[in-house]
């Protein structure tokens, strides 16, 4: 059978195209072996994480947050049944926070709400940072209400001021001045929560008053301050 | 790796640069159709009963007829002169070859995004998938989500200092869940003004937990720095809560 010059020349541009997917395709491959630079867990720990590993994995969730717990492990020397159990918690909590963070959380921002969730933060308040704190990057706010609730301010009374300034627009650098202030207070002999109190005083004014129709129900629960 | 994608590119760029023949009855009959339905006035889309022809304005009929074979796309110069005693310039490109062009331009340009280096947000401790799980690599395998883009372009690492005062160290390494807990990845560098040992690392935006190896083994903590308890392993950590960029 007799081809027409559009077949052969459809067939070309296939052809091209081929080769054009084929080597750039062996290109990226380089590119990633190249910056690989492996760092070895213990087999006995690698074969007892695996299968959790391979769960995340099929979750899509970020699976090196759980090799780094696994290493924190072997770096302490724990045993490696301790190492099994702890990355198996983080895994749980990992999932916990993506599905508290849905649909897009970044890698930092579930690793922060694993920590959160950890630390006693409910999955609630997570939503609601979230949804308060709508494009930004929640691995700021969700670290410093974290170390907030460490710092012994109450979770409850933590989680709605945090939400709150959110809801306000409060950004990344108000959340850690508000730590550090917090901080400084809590060195110099004051109860953590009065300072949360203190502190919040100093630091909203300067906010852009941001509050949503979403945010109405946590904002009648706190202190009503001056807009 | 520059000089492979740039000849990667060039490679695209020569291929994409070899066009089909067409035979030279069939443009010499496709363009005097043309040319007669412009003159009877209709529009030149309907003008041949092949509907799968498309005009672009370049070289005249005439220039056509006498090498009708199709020509790469003119210069700026040439397509400035759309006329030349009174005929329209004109370039033929078939249907299916200019379909086939936008596709291989397309998917060349995703596939050689592809292949770019990750930028230095994506700089994470992350296990290599291809070692059966028993190492952990420098590069990340954290899937890009729609909708995250703008939040990991946030979560840039920043540079942060570290310093630890351990004037009878022999070697200090700074040990933290952005680094993956890798001892060999940050060493502290002793200087030798004060004794100090001090490494600047790259740390994403949020809370980090992190602790400094000395001399191999010991396990101190930052001074500088607030602590908590990790219940997991039981140790104590050092904190820092590191801003966005």
């Amino acid at each position: 059978m007799r081809r027409g010059p559009r077949y052969v020349a459809a067939l070309r541009y296939l052809a091209t195209l081929l080769v054009v997917a084929v080597l750039t395709s062996a290109s990226s491959r380089r590119v990633g072996g190249q910056e690989a630079k492996p760092v070895e867990l213990d087999s006995a720990t690698a074969a007892a994480i695996a299968p959790i590993v391979q769960q995340a994995r099929a979750a899509n969730l970020p699976i090196e947050l759980l090799y780094a717990k696994a290493r924190e492990g072997q770096v302490q020397s724990a045993p490696v049944a301790r190492i099994e159990a702890a990355v198996r918690a983080l895994a749980a909590r990992v999932q916990a926070a993506n599905d508290a963070l849905a649909p897009n959380a970044t890698a930092q921002e579930l690793g922060a709400a694993a920590d959160a969730l950890k630390a006693g933060v409910p999955r609630e308040t997570l939503r609601e940072m979230r949804r308060a704190g709508r494009d930004g990057s929640l691995a700021v706010p969700i670290g410093v209400l974290t170390q907030l609730v460490l710092r012994g301010v109450p979770v409850e009374k933590a989680s709605v001021q945090v939400v709150d300034l959110l809801q306000r627009g409060a950004v990344a650098n108000h959340f850690i001045a508000l730590d550090e202030r917090v901080r400084a207070d809590v060195l110099d002999g004051k109860r953590p929560d009065e300072s949360l109190d203190l502190r919040l005083k100093g630091i909203i004014p300067n906010l852009p008053q941001q509050a949503t129709a979403d945010g109405a129900a946590i904002q009648a629960t706190t202190p009503k301050r001056p807009r | 790796m520059r000089e492979e994608q740039d000849e990667l590119i060039q490679h695209v760029v020569d291929e994409l640069k070899v066009l089909p023949v067409v035979p030279v009855d069939a443009t010499a009959r496709v363009l005097a159709r043309v040319d007669a339905a412009r003159r009877a006035g209709t529009p030149s889309a309907s003008a041949s009963d092949d509907d799968d022809v498309i005009f672009f304005p370049t070289a005249t009929d005439e220039m056509a007829a006498q090498a009708p074979t199709l020509r790469p796309l003119p210069s700026a110069a040439t397509a400035g002169g759309s006329r030349d005693g009174g005929l329209r310039r004109r370039f033929v490109v078939s249907l299916p070859a200019a379909i086939g062009y936008a596709l291989a331009a397309t998917l060349a340009g995703f596939l050689i995004r592809g292949a770019m280096p990750k930028d230095s947000a994506q700089v994470a401790i992350a296990p290599d998938a291809r070692t059966n799980d028993t190492s952990i690599g420098a590069r990340t395998t954290v899937q890009p989500v729609a909708g995250s883009v703008d939040r990991a372009a946030q979560e840039k690492p920043v540079a942060v200092q570290f310093v630890l005062d351990a004037a009878a160290a022999k070697s200090v390494a700074l040990v933290g869940d952005f680094n993956g807990w890798d001892g060999s990845a940050t060493p502290l560098a002793r200087d030798s003004a004060s004794g100090a040992w001090s490494v600047v690392a790259a740390v994403p935006p949020g809370r980090h937990v992190y602790a400094f190896l000395v001399d191999g083994k010991v396990w101190t903590l930052d001074p500088r720095a607030p602590k908590a308890k990790d219940s997991d392993y039981g140790a104590e950590q050092s904190v820092v809560i590191v801003g966005l960029p």
